[in-house]
């Protein structure tokens, strides 16, 4: 039992709860519950957003990865900023432009609105769900393993946590917990990161023989292939972190954070650098794992595989470096990321129910304040339900398909829908649809078929679709459908929407513009 | 059908000059990124041995490694770059045409 995560993760519930109550007493109007009522800076956002891609997954998976594969890790550590430059330099400013709580606004600017919030909605809940889920699950182990909790325990105690912040706190409580998380994460990751360096006179040459010198691999590691070998999966891989960044509806909503899209432009600018910093700490902590942890036998199980599991290498090199008390301060900021992250996670998808369905297709875009804030808190309440009990069924599960799904349906359905319907004039309610869909449904069944669930889980002895990662057909199958059904759409409705193209185009271009 | 308000915009020479400029910044920049992305990707299937080689003959750190913090040092610079950008262009003209809305 560690005493000093204990009480460091017991100061940041208690600072975070604190901001949960101060912020539900500024929580009162929609552009309060789900945009912060507009009033965060660039900087903060920026910090905020980083905080949102920096997660448990990419802190912990990732290093595992460097650890395990050495520079087969370099295609995520590339792929996870990259995406960024594309929300820089496609989404951000049109986004911000255009919408007001969810991407799904943008979808529906000059498209028909039922149809076409129900399916990005979709999207948004497809993508948000699995990712939690995953998430959730991950959070179980890990911190039954950091703090000896109890599985269940630690999945109540994280349920219980984000719906606390979420419900109460709206977007506001859900920012200041993902910025002050940020802070934290990416001092956490300097320390370690530096630490590693000292120890080697702040030699990268050193680093590296070192790293060959301890790993089974030896050379290998230094070279592309232990993991990744033919180019469809490279090009999935690809394509999943550079488009489904900006198909992430979590990520997508804090842009609506900010006054303008300037400020959406400076926080995509800020929280590049952030990332970028952070990716590239990431392969230091991976190959420092391999250095300092792979063969101490205090970190190891008697068949020789790390304690914990691969994910434990960045928390045991923690130990390496600053003792116990280093070790408690990283367990408590890996607890905070899970935490911050899955309250992103719930807002946004329970904004995708209670904005756009509820408001927007039930209500025909005339709904009650109060009743809509209502139905998003209600929401927020049954997915936290919803999600722990699945988490505590889960236990043990391999859950990397569930991260699979979400990422590549954010690249898959969300991000060609909304590419689309910012750039392309032609495009229709029926293009966004069948587009939308034929994304969903192949992204869906290619993770069925492929090695993870058709082997792994159903226990076939062949994936009938030989791949791990759908992303590559599945947004073939969206950009096909999508250009077929719009082209050949001769109805008045699509003339009509492409007709207001332009006026989208405007304002896309430079913000609404008061009509004199 | 356009609006008034919308009607001079489109017909605005800084509004032109604004979206010609934006559009080929931002897809000349997402190209040479994807470009170099995609290169990284295509060496580590067909010529993996020359991602595994030194940089230096004399020195240990593979080209991969240092490709690797090369694209990510090239996306910090090109955000930089795009951001000195629009605050040095798209912002004087998008107050140049609000501006010129008034009159």
């Amino acid at each position: 039992m560690n005493i000093s995560a204990i009480a460091m993760f017991f100061v940041f519930v208690i600072i975070t709860l604190g901001i949960t109550w101060w912020a539900a007493k500024h929580t009162k109007t929609r552009s309060d519950f789900y945009a912060a009522g507009r009033s965060i800076g660039g900087l903060q956002n920026g910090l905020a957003i980083a905080g949102d891609f920096m997660s448990a997954a990419t802190f912990l998976g990732v290093t595992a990865l460097v650890y395990s594969t050495g520079m087969d890790g370099m295609l995520f550590v590339i792929g996870g900023t990259l995406g960024w430059a594309v929300v820089l330099l496609l989404v951000a400013e049109r986004l911000r432009n255009l919408g007001q709580y969810t991407f799904s606004d943008v979808v529906a600017f000059r498209l028909e609105r039922k149809p076409v919030r129900i399916m990005s909605a979709t999207g948004s809940l497809a993508v948000a769900i699995p990712y939690l889920l995953a998430q959730m699950v991950g959070a179980g182990a890990l911190i039954q393993s950091l703090f000896h909790l109890p599985y269940n325990l630690a999945v109540v105690l994280v349920g219980v946590l984000m719906t606390l912040y979420v419900t109460f706190g709206g977007m506001l409580a859900t920012t200041w917990i993902q910025t002050i998380k940020a802070v934290l994460l990416l001092t956490g990751g300097t320390i370690i990161s530096v630490g590693v360096m000292a120890m080697l006179n702040f030699d990268f040459g050193a680093l590296v023989s070192a790293a060959i010198d301890v790993h089974p691999q030896g050379p290998a590691i230094m070279a592309p292939g232990l993991l990744f070998t033919d180019p469809i999966t490279i090009i999935s891989i690809g394509l999943a972190f550079v488009f489904g960044t900006a198909g992430l509806p979590h990520v997508l909503m804090r842009f609506f954070t900010v006054p303008d899209a300037r400020q959406a432009r400076r926080s995509v600018a800020y929280a590049i650098g952030f990332i970028g910093y952070f990716q590239s700490l990431i392969f230091i902590i991976g190959l420092g794992a391999v250095v300092y942890v792979s063969n101490n036998p205090e970190f190891l199980t008697a068949g020789g595989g790390l304690i914990g599991g691969s994910n434990m290498a960045a928390i045991h090199l923690s130990k390496v470096i600053g003792g116990d008390l280093f070790l408690g301060f990283i367990s408590a900021v890996a607890f905070a990321t899970i935490l911050a992250v899955v309250s992103g996670l719930t807002l946004s998808a329970a904004a995708a129910v209670s904005h756009d369905i509820y408001a927007n297709v039930i209500c025909d875009g005339d709904s009650d304040r109060k009743t809509e804030l209502r139905i998003s808190r209600i929401t927020t309440v049954v997915i936290g339900l919803t999600t722990m009990a699945l988490a505590i069924l889960l236990e043990g599960e391999n859950v990397a398909v569930l991260a699979l799904i979400a990422l590549a349906i954010a690249a898959s359905v969300n991000f060609p829908v909304m590419f689309l319907s910012m750039y392309w004039s032609r495009f229709t309610t029926r293009g966004a649809l069948a587009g939308g869909y034929s994304g969903l449904a192949t992204a869906l069944v290619l993770v069925l078929l492929g090695p993870t669930v058709w082997v792994s889980l159903l226990g076939f002895e062949k994936p009938v679709y030989p791949y791990a990662y759908p992303t590559l057909f599945a947004m073939l199958a969206n950009l096909i459908c999508a250009y077929w059904f719009s082209v050949s759409d001769k109805s008045q409705r699509a003339l009509a929407e492409a007709e207001s193209f332009a006026a989208q185009w405007i304002q896309s271009e430079i913000g609404p513009v008061q009509e004199k | 059908m356009l609006s008034p308000t919308n009607k001079k915009i489109q017909t605005n020479k800084n509004f032109h000059k604004l979206v010609s400029l934006r559009r080929r910044v931002s897809w000349s920049f997402l190209l040479v990124l994807l470009g170099s992305y995609l290169t990284y990707g295509l060496l580590s299937v067909y010529f993996p041995s020359f991602l595994a080689r030194p940089v230096f003959s004399d020195g240990i750190v593979p080209v991969g490694i240092a490709m690797g913090y090369a694209i990510l040092a090239l996306t910090f610079i090109l955000t930089l770059i795009y951001i000195w950008i629009a605050n040095r262009y798209f912002e004087p003209l998008e107050r140049k045409i609000i501006a010129e809305l008034e009159r």
